[in-house]
């Protein structure tokens, strides 16, 4: 399949304020797409298209996204939403200035805070026959991959604690008002356990926070010359199938099917990449999703994260912002990091950006037990015509 | 603007009912799924990505439920996606199909959904939860209530009767009684419509349409995957979107920001996909209309946001005979919303019929030499709005 277009990012904002209780839902939306598009150095006017992601049973309407018309500027607008996950709505934002139909996309997506329980929310999503009545949500899917791993990979334990402290290190230096969490070991891996063997050092609390994305046509960003940008050189998005006892839950087929997607339309190899953003709901989604990627096998997981192959110095570098493990706005946390993966290669990922990064990679994951999986590469050069 | 085209090359439809107690949900959608994969006559092999079409998860009850239409989609580690603009999903989601397709990136994609509504209990309950929590959900609305009062909004600017409305019942059933696929297929009278139960003024109870069980698919592909393998296709030359403002307030009133009565959104989204397949003047090139139109008051402005009647003319046209099945503006020959709506596939059905009628294949309710059609979706509180135009 001939690639014909070239899309790059030329903006972006996370809102998240401590107390969250001080804005409204519509205060963040309008919040963080005016500073988004301020980043870009365009207005709204300049925007052809938006693509929101929002979950009604977060946000507590059904339709969640209608409230998005006004204060992201979808009045008049041609709008579409995805439910699936903050994602998704990054890759058909891409698709849709890719088709060659629009020039521009803004891309907004939010995790609010006003639900009671959000493990309750995510019940809800289990079939009402036969999962509903078990006590499953993100986090007990997540325990259950992290038992059949721990099960398997002598040291596990001791890996996972260790990818969470870097993590966390990384977090209280890339955004100190929102990672409050323990970097260290014995605090990380004492606590309450909260889903066997998930402790509660080992997963961040759900925070509340909006992102937004501004995307751009390569005919666009050359012809307005936006100071920043990262390039969009491969996507790959694939879904596991939902119910539980039909995976194997220690290994991740959608998330190789969508890194083989990325790779190839990006022309590039694992060792191209100069840091990545990955999903990290639990140090062990991370180790899982290094290995599915292909950075990582599971049999070097326990050596390579004692050696600080993923710190800032290391490897690779992963999770430069802290990723989940620091801060958890549960819904967009995988917009986070494609944010964020675009933001180092613009140059523009603050006190946390690291020299010289050519290429980086996002990964976004959703649903239980890692259900749904998005990477997107990012380059600081337009690749334009791909074989 | 160079945009590859995209091709329709597979259809399905259930048979619409109030209920379906015979199949489960995930089994509903496999049933739109498989009869569309059959139609195009393409193996699950051949699926590169799938857009998955399901409008508010409280009205199956189940959160994120299109986690558990996964397989029955075929979308085991594929592309996968979902979208929700309410009562536009269904046309939201053939738009970004044809995105995954003219994007480059995919040769052939499925889309498709099914919805319960029928079997959900009181879909005017959910319905009332769309609303913001604090300035409008403690108010009476629901959809009916909202676009009753747009009925008295239009009634007062265009002189538009409720036995105008009441026609609009008369057309669409007696459309609907060649469409198999119809859920409500019993003809019916003015009278009968004057005669039904009042359920907000002016809008009663033939007025509205039922609450359906089924589901659709449809499968698309580039025009080189089509030509390669010698498919039988109809072409998407047009997509288009456009949005209202979320509050009702902000239609009526001293000041609004768009009149309650229209539908402007709906026609900019019209435009935009006219726009992009070169239609100039509907009237002359589109040759039939598949309008989503869920109360009889709402195809009036339906039919002028398409540009096939001027505001407030499509009344007194109705009554002339224009937007009947044989008359010279067909619009809804399958019966339309009023006749089936399953919310998540009833945008998605609308482009489905476009699509059969200018393929020649819509049988007993085809529009003779219907060579270009257009399709619409509303969704949200009459706030989203989406266009595709379709020709053989």
């Amino acid at each position: 399949m001939q690639e014909k277009r070239q899309l790059g990012v030329i903006g972006s904002s996370v809102f998240a304020p401590r107390d969250h209780h001080s804005v409204s839902l519509e205060e963040a939306m309008f919040t963080v797409t005016k500073a988004a598009l301020c980043d870009a150095g365009i207005s709204i006017d300049d925007i052809d298209g938006i693509v929101v992601a929002s979950c009604d049973q977060m946000d507590g309407r059904a339709i969640s996204i209608m409230a998005a018309s006004g204060s992201v500027g979808g009045v008049g607008r041609d709008i579409l939403s995805t439910p699936s996950s903050g994602e998704h709505a990054f890759v058909l934002a891409s698709l849709r200035v890719k088709s060659g139909i629009y020039q521009t996309h803004l891309v907004v997506s939010w995790s609010p805070l006003e639900t009671d329980s959000v493990n309750e929310v995510q019940r809800l999503s289990n079939d009402p026959y036969f999962h509903r009545a078990l006590p499953l949500d993100d986090l007990a899917s997540h325990a259950l991959q992290a038992n059949v791993l721990e099960s398997r990979i002598p040291g596990l334990h001791a890996a996972a604690v260790e990818v969470t402290r870097t993590n966390r290190e990384h977090g209280h230096m890339a955004y100190p008002d929102q990672s409050a969490h323990p970097s260290e070991s014995v605090w990380i891996d004492g606590g309450k356990m909260l889903r066997y063997p998930i402790s509660e050092g080992m997963v961040s609390k759900p925070a509340f926070a909006a992102v937004a994305i501004v995307i751009a046509s390569e005919a666009w960003i050359k012809a307005h010359q936006p100071s920043h940008v990262a390039w969009v050189h491969g996507m790959g998005w694939a879904t596991e199938t939902a119910f539980l006892g039909d995976r194997d839950l220690s290994q991740l087929p959608s998330l190789v099917a969508a890194g083989e997607q990325a790779f190839a339309q990006a022309e590039c190899k694992v060792s191209d990449i100069d840091l990545a953003e990955v999903a990290d709901a639990t140090p062990y989604q991370q180790l899982l999703s290094l290995e599915a990627l292909g950075f990582c096998p599971r049999a070097h997981w326990v050596q390579a994260t004692q050696a600080g192959e993923f710190g800032k110095q290391g490897r690779l570098p992963v999770n430069l912002s802290g990723g989940a493990l620091s801060f958890n706005p549960v819904f967009c946390s995988g917009l986070m990091r494609i944010m964020e993966a675009a933001n180092q290669v613009r140059g523009k990922a603050g006190v946390h950006q690291q020299v010289k990064v050519k290429k980086a990679l996002a990964h976004g994951s959703s649903g239980f037990a890692m259900q749904y999986n998005t990477v997107v590469i990012f380059g600081d050069k337009v690749q334009g015509l791909l074989a | 603007m160079n945009i590859p085209r995209v091709g329709i090359i597979g259809i399905g439809q259930s048979h619409f009912k109030a209920r379906r107690q015979d199949k489960n949900y995930p089994e509903l959608v496999r049933e739109a799924v498989t009869l569309a994969m059959n139609d195009c006559k393409l193996s699950f092999d051949d699926i590169e990505a799938v857009v998955y079409s399901l409008a508010p998860d409280a009205l199956l009850g189940i959160g994120n439920a299109e986690r558990l239409g996964v397989d029955a989609v075929g979308a085991r580690n594929k592309r996968f996606m979902r979208i929700n603009t309410g009562g536009s999903t269904g046309i939201s989601s053939v738009a970004a199909a044809h995105s995954h397709i003219a994007s480059g990136v995919c040769d052939v994609v499925l889309a498709a959904g099914a919805d319960k509504v029928g079997e959900c209990g009181d879909s005017q309950t959910i319905l009332n939860k769309i609303w913001d929590p604090i300035y409008e959900r403690p108010l009476p609305l629901g959809t009916i209530t909202m676009l009753a009062m747009s009925a008295v909004r239009y009634a007062y600017k265009y002189g538009m009767t409720e036995e105008d409305m009441a026609r609009i019942v008369v057309k669409s059933r007696n459309a609907a009684v060649l469409n198999p696929y119809a859920h409500l297929r019993t003809p019916t009278t003015i009278d009968d419509v004057m005669k039904s139960r009042m359920i907000s003024w002016p809008i009663k109870l033939f007025d509205c349409c039922p609450q359906s069980t089924g589901g659709c698919a449809m499968v698309l592909a580039s025009e080189d995957y089509i030509r390669k393998n010698k498919l039988e296709a109809v072409w998407i030359t047009g997509v288009g979107h456009s949005t209202e403002s979320y509050y009702i307030g902000d239609r009526m009133g001293i000041g609004y920001a768009a009149d309650h009565a229209d539908a402007h959104a709906l026609s900019e989204a019209v435009q935009r996909a006219y726009k992009m397949a070169g239609i100039t003047d509907p009237i002359k090139q589109i040759d039939v209309a598949e309008m989503y139109s869920p109360f009889s008051n709402t195809e009036f402005h339906a039919i002028e946001a398409a540009g096939l009647a001027k505001l407030g003319e499509s009344p007194a046209l109705l009554k002339e005979g224009y937007f009947t099945h044989d008359g010279p503006r067909p619009v809804n020959p399958s019966g339309g919303v009023l006749c089936a709506n399953a919310i998540a596939v009833t945008a998605m059905v609308r482009v489905a019929e476009a699509a059969l009628q200018v393929w020649g294949r819509a049988d007993a309710h085809q529009v003779k030499n219907a060579k270009r059609a257009v399709a619409s979706g509303n969704g949200g509180d009459h706030q989203f709005f989406g266009a595709v135009v379709v020709e053989s």
